[in-house]
């Protein structure tokens, strides 16, 4: 895996996850600034923050990310959601297009 | 084919690396020096769970390293020694089970 095959996210508190491209572009809002030819700085330096998006949300995110890639691959296990966190992760994906 | 990620941490940085439970520790650290610069000799790897020190010789599953699984990642200080585990948590962490 090369440097410029990942992109980092970073949340509200400032906390960074550095995921493989692959895995970000399961999301079409993530999709659509790393692939416009537009002048998004995300897309020149693999930088996306989520001022918005706390932390623990941010890494579910990511986890369901690669649990998404695993399932497209045949892996039948499920995705767990703590109900405390349900509500937020659903505006979250709402708002990444997941 | 994504077998399986590992979650390693260090500080406010966490790395989600694709790996397969044949690959060795040496392999995930060699992944994580084209990431962050760090020779491998300096890289300590430990499964958070359990706080066990990852054997450089040993696969993931041999040391029962799961997908999804936490690994801290130290590094080597300058006086030689490696720093301790440091992985910082957002004030309203709430681990969950």
């Amino acid at each position: 895996m090369k440097k410029e095959d990942t992109v980092k996210l970073i949340s509200e508190e400032g906390f960074e996850f550095v995921i493989h491209k692959n895995a970000a572009m399961v999301s079409q809002t993530i999709r659509n600034m790393l692939t416009s030819s537009g002048s998004f700085a995300e897309t020149q330096h693999g930088v996306v923050t989520f001022p918005e998006i706390r932390t623990v949300i941010l890494e579910k995110v990511c986890q369901y990310f690669y649990w998404s890639l695993q399932s497209a691959s045949g892996n039948k296990t499920e995705f767990h959601i703590e109900p405390q966190l349900s509500m937020e992760l659903m505006m979250a994906a709402n708002y990444l297009h997941t | 084919m994504l077998a399986m990620y590992i979650r390693v941490k260090r500080s406010k940085t966490t790395y989600f690396l694709q790996c397969d439970p044949t690959e060795t520790i040496l392999d995930i650290k060699q992944k994580l020096h084209a990431l962050i610069d760090q020779p491998v000799n300096d890289q300590r790897l430990i499964l958070v769970a359990t706080s066990e020190v990852l054997d450089d010789s040993k696969t993931l599953a041999d040391q029962k390293v799961e997908n999804d699984a936490v690994v801290a990642l130290t590094l080597k200080k300058d006086d030689n020694e490696f720093e301790d585990v440091n992985i910082e948590r957002p004030e309203d962490f709430v681990p969950t089970p």
